[in-house]
């Protein structure tokens, strides 16, 4: 089941759809990206793994509003769907109950 | 600070969103490009415009992802039905307007037969000895003679140049030579097997090298390559020599009796294939130089020049390099016997001597270096090319002007099509679809055309080519062709008509035909142009052909009847010729083999005045033995002096030099004084310059003693009856040789054969400038019949109101007799310019004259007219009512 299997990126791009909830389109994704991780990316990449995860079902996108600085044009915003926050929900599940079983950094969790 | 950007600044940079937009599926256009404009406002402010221009360059890129192109637009069933009906309607219009389409097709098939024609020759031209196991290896040497800055080029080399080279040079693995002279014995002679009695006229002999067939790879029949020419007297035959002689049988052993030289007879080492047609090398009768020495010392002899050498490089060996090398053969060989001969130039001479190495496959075209081989002419080739491109080239024009005069008529479907949604893309590929179908059908008549042209062409251009039907890439080349030349043409008139606004063109708007008419009458002007100076170049060279023939050579070159063979006659020659003068029409006979017409016997020899050999150069020049009636037979004047006397003792240290001679060698009351070769000789007699090469040529010095060349017998006659005097010949003849069979030609027509080159060229520009005449007058004559039918309506207002037939006339041609007049001014220049550079290759040239011109321009004019003539006198002649009754 290719479909629930999320890359590492595609994670992370997930996320931030998620946090931005309403402002979340390609530009504004792309530039939490950068910022949050100190890595660069360019747009297209984060779109097309957007329309990856759209294919996918993880996340639905529609028409927003528009601006003056982009010249008038609307913007495509992506919100998480529910599946997507299931899905996002078992990584998360997952890894935690990977850490659970690693021993040292379990009681530096606790300590935190 | 912000404020000071201007807006062109501050709009991200217009190719790349275009190249966005290009490639971006339209569904993602407006949130991709908002988004990276957004991005680039914003890094305008952080960074600058200039980061900002490039980060936005950077993002377009990064979107050439395949989730972000365009899909393909519509459904593959769709597109089938759309190219399908793009035929149904280009058949349809093909099928309506038969005469243009018929004009379009024609015109095209033409050019296409042309082409095809020359592509084979040339084709041919470049596959001269290209089929050599080791071709990259073999090479001819060839030597730079540095005469005053004048470079000449040639192949002769002394006996012991090939030895000297493979023994002082390890890069040479093999060297050979040949010798295809006849002075020594090379070219015609008789021949016939051991034991048999009838001689048989052969004319292929070379002496060579056992080394030079295996350099040249020759494929054996019989015998064993690596022993077939290496004992004495041997001689290798080709296949169809054997056959001939042998038939049926395995010669090898055999002995063969050349020129009825039965004490020396040569034993056949060797059956070989005959040489490819595609080699330079073309020899039926190769003769062993093993253990032969044409005088004694010969073959180690540096002072003459007979053999052209080959070499068979080792592998990995620098051509250049070493021909850079050989320049030592000189000091060590030639160097030390000009300084024992007491020539005082002699370092001045080795210095200006070079060699170089030609790889073998570029002999055939390759002109500039003198040699005994038969040439293509690299000029030909560009020349056949460049005209056959022409050709097909006005053809185009024609499917271009046709295409854009009758764009009217198609106007309103290209409204149609675009209104109910039809991109401009897809008119273009429409018409191209069209124009594609036009060049195929031309393609099938142009093949069938070829096939059929073939025997002529190859008659014109003294070829036996056949048209590749069978080779693998003929049928991808034709289809690749087609395509292109489809396109070519289609091209422009697809952009035109696709270019159509619908609503103008539905509304009626459209200026029938005016649009674009510049354009053709420019594109005919180029026509024209091109068709006249194809005329221009037929005349002139028609012309020098007429003064070639015609010129005063300097000697009576008809009913001259050339005996040939007479060699073995031997003893008897001179009774023979007796005999012949007994016949009533016979004025005079000679006997030499030195002919004025080329293909006799020829030489090179050294001439100074008496006392002058160790300080003048030397005066090269011909060196002819003759008898005493030579002069008297062949029509040459004596300027000074008297001829050789009967009595030939006395004249044994005689000579005569013709004018050139004197000249050269400063003389100036040449009588009685003595110049030297071998010898010195005494001048008797100056005899005015006769041409004995082409034309091409300046007289060369010549000089003449008395004494036996027993070749040719040259026989004048002074009759009407050439036949019945040819038959008492022929008689005397079988008398003195009853085993060979008479052999005689005229000099006339010898010396005709010396321009053969220059009648086949005359002939083939005829023909391609009727070709392209023919092809630019359909054009002409479809657009003549256009502009009619366009202006039918105001031709018959004009009648009704009264024009006379002749004013009508004027009306409809004054416009494309311009467009011929403009054509000629044109074409003039480039014509006399063109036909000067080929006149250079004569010494003796006919004038270009402004007549030239004149006759050209008038045919051009009278083609023209003669072509339009037709439509407009229809239209003329045609009842003013039929033109406006439609209304």
């Amino acid at each position: 089941m290719i479909e629930t299997k999320l890359g590492e990126f595609e994670e992370v791009i997930l996320i931030l759809t998620g946090i931005l909830g309403k402002d979340a389109y390609a530009l504004k994704v792309a530039e939490s990206f950068e910022e949050q991780t100190g890595r660069a990316v360019s747009i297209g990449a984060v779109h097309s793994t957007l329309e990856r995860l759209e294919d996918k079902g993880f996340v639905t996108s529609e028409m927003g509003d528009s601006t003056a600085v982009r010249g008038g044009r609307r913007k495509r915003i992506f919100t998480v769907t529910a599946l997507g926050k299931r899905v996002l929900k078992e990584c998360m599940e997952f890894r935690l109950s990977l850490w659970k079983q690693y021993p040292v950094l379990e009681s530096y969790l606790r300590i935190g | 600070m912000a404020q000071k950007t201007n807006s062109k600044d501050l709009s991200p940079p217009r190719a790349a969103s275009r190249l966005l937009l290009s490639f971006l599926r339209d569904d993602l256009a407006e949130d991709v490009s908002g988004d990276l404009e957004e991005r680039f406002y914003n890094d305008v402010l952080r960074h600058g415009s200039f980061k900002a221009k490039v980060n936005y360059w950077y993002q377009v890129i990064n979107y050439l992802r395949p989730f972000a192109f365009k899909k393909i637009k519509s459904s593959p069933q769709n597109n089938a039905a759309m190219v399908g009906n793009y035929f149904k309607i280009g058949w349809r219009n093909l099928v309506r307007q038969r005469m243009y389409s018929f004009i379009k097709i024609g015109g095209f098939a033409m050019g296409i037969a042309a082409c095809l024609l020359i592509a084979i020759y040339i084709q041919d031209e470049l596959s001269y000895d290209r089929f050599y196991k080791d071709g990259n290896r073999i090479y001819r040497v060839y030597e730079n003679w540095n005469d005053n800055g004048k470079i000449e080029k040639g192949v002769w080399f002394q006996a012991p140049f090939a030895k000297a080279l493979k023994e002082d040079y390890p890069e040479i693995e093999k060297a050979g030579r040949y010798n295809s002279s006849e002075l020594f014995g090379g070219g015609p002679n008789q021949i016939r097997p051991d034991g048999t009695s009838e001689n048989f006229y052969e004319e292929r002999f070379v002496f060579a090298d056992q080394e030079l067939l295996e350099i040249l790879e020759v494929k054996m029949v019989y015998g064993d390559l690596k022993h077939s020419l290496d004992q004495p007297q041997t001689i290798v035959l080709t296949r169809s020599k054997a056959e001939k002689y042998f038939p049926g049988e395995n010669p090898v052993g055999k002995l063969m009796v050349v020129n009825d030289n039965t004490a020396n007879p040569f034993k056949i080492g060797g059956v070989i294939e005959d040489f490819s047609p595609h080699s330079h090398f073309q020899h039926d009768f190769i003769m062993t130089m093993t253990g032969r020495e044409f005088w004694w010392g010969e073959q180690n002899y540096w002072g003459a020049t007979n053999y052209p050498t080959y070499v068979l490089l080792r592998e990995g060996t620098n051509p250049e390099a070493l021909a850079a090398k050989l320049q030592k053969v000189v000091d060590k060989y030639m160097l030390p016997l000009w300084i024992k001969d007491g020539r005082s130039d002699a370092k001045d001479l080795a210095s200006k001597i070079s060699f170089g190495l030609q790889p073998i496959r570029d002999i055939h075209l390759e002109t500039e270096i003198h040699d005994p081989v038969n040439h293509g002419d690299r000029g030909f080739v560009w020349l056949f090319g460049a005209i056959a491109s022409f050709i097909l080239i006005i053809a185009c024009v024609n499917f271009i002007n046709l295409a854009t005069a009758k764009s009217a008529n198609r106007a309103k479907e290209v409204g149609l099509r675009k209104t109910v949604g039809s991109y401009r893309s897809n008119i273009v590929t429409q018409f191209l679809t069209e124009s594609v179908l036009f060049s195929a059908w031309s393609f099938v008549f142009g093949i069938v055309g070829a096939w059929l042209l073939l025997p002529y062409f190859n008659d014109l251009a003294d070829k036996s080519l056949t048209l590749p039907f069978t080779e693998w890439w003929f049928v991808p080349a034709m289809i690749v062709g087609c395509m292109a030349i489809g396109v070519l043409a289609g091209i422009y008139p697809s952009l035109y008509l696709s270019s159509f606004r619908p609503a103008q063109v539905l509304k009626g708007n459209l200026l029938k035909g005016s649009k674009g008419s510049s354009l053709r009458s420019a594109l005919v002007i180029f026509q024209f142009t091109t068709s006249i100076v194809l005329i221009i170049s037929t005349v002139i060279i028609y012309r020098q052909m007429g003064y070639v023939m015609d010129k005063k050579v300097g000697y009576d070159k008809e009913q001259v009847l050339l005996l040939q063979g007479t060699r073995t006659i031997e003893t008897k020659l001179k009774t023979l010729k007796e005999e012949l003068v007994t016949i009533a029409a016979v004025k005079s006979a000679s006997i030499s083999d030195y002919l004025p017409v080329r293909g006799t016997k020829r030489n090179g020899n050294r001439f100074w005045n008496e006392g002058r050999e160790k300080t003048d150069p030397h005066v090269g020049g011909q060196f002819w033995v003759v008898d005493e009636d030579y002069i008297t037979t062949m029509g040459m004047k004596l300027v000074e002096g008297r001829d050789f006397a009967r009595n030939r003792l006395s004249d044994t240290l005689n000579i005569i030099i013709n004018q050139s001679m004197a000249h050269e060698l400063g003389l100036k009351e040449p009588l009685g004084k003595r110049i030297v070769n071998y010898r010195p000789w005494n001048i008797i007699g100056v005899v005015e310059d006769f041409n004995f090469e082409s034309l091409r040529n300046k007289v060369e010095p010549l000089a003449m003693i008395a004494g036996i060349s027993p070749g040719i017998v040259s026989v004048k006659l002074n009759t009407r009856d050439v036949s019945s005097t040819i038959a008492q010949i022929e008689k005397v003849w079988d008398k003195f040789s009853p085993n060979q069979k008479i052999r005689y030609s005229f000099l006339d027509e010898t010396y005709a054969r010396m321009y053969d080159d220059v009648q086949r060229m005359g002939r083939i520009f005829t023909t391609f400038a009727a070709f392209a005449i023919i092809v630019a007058c359909l054009g002409l004559f479809a657009l003549s019949a256009f502009m009619v039918e366009q202006r039918s309506k105001e031709i018959s207002i004009r009648l009704v109101l009264g024009a006379s037939m002749n004013s009508i006339l004027r009306l409809l041609t004054l416009n494309f007799v311009g467009l011929v007049l403009i054509s000629l001014l044109l074409a003039s220049p480039i014509g006399w310019y063109m036909m000067r550079e080929w006149l250079q290759d004569f010494e003796y040239q006919v004038p270009i004259t402004w007549d030239v011109f004149v006759v050209s321009g008038i045919l051009a004019l009278a083609i023209a007219l003669g072509t339009i003539s037709y439509q407009c006198i229809r239209a003329a002649l045609a009842k003013p009512v039929e033109g406006l009754r439609s209304e």
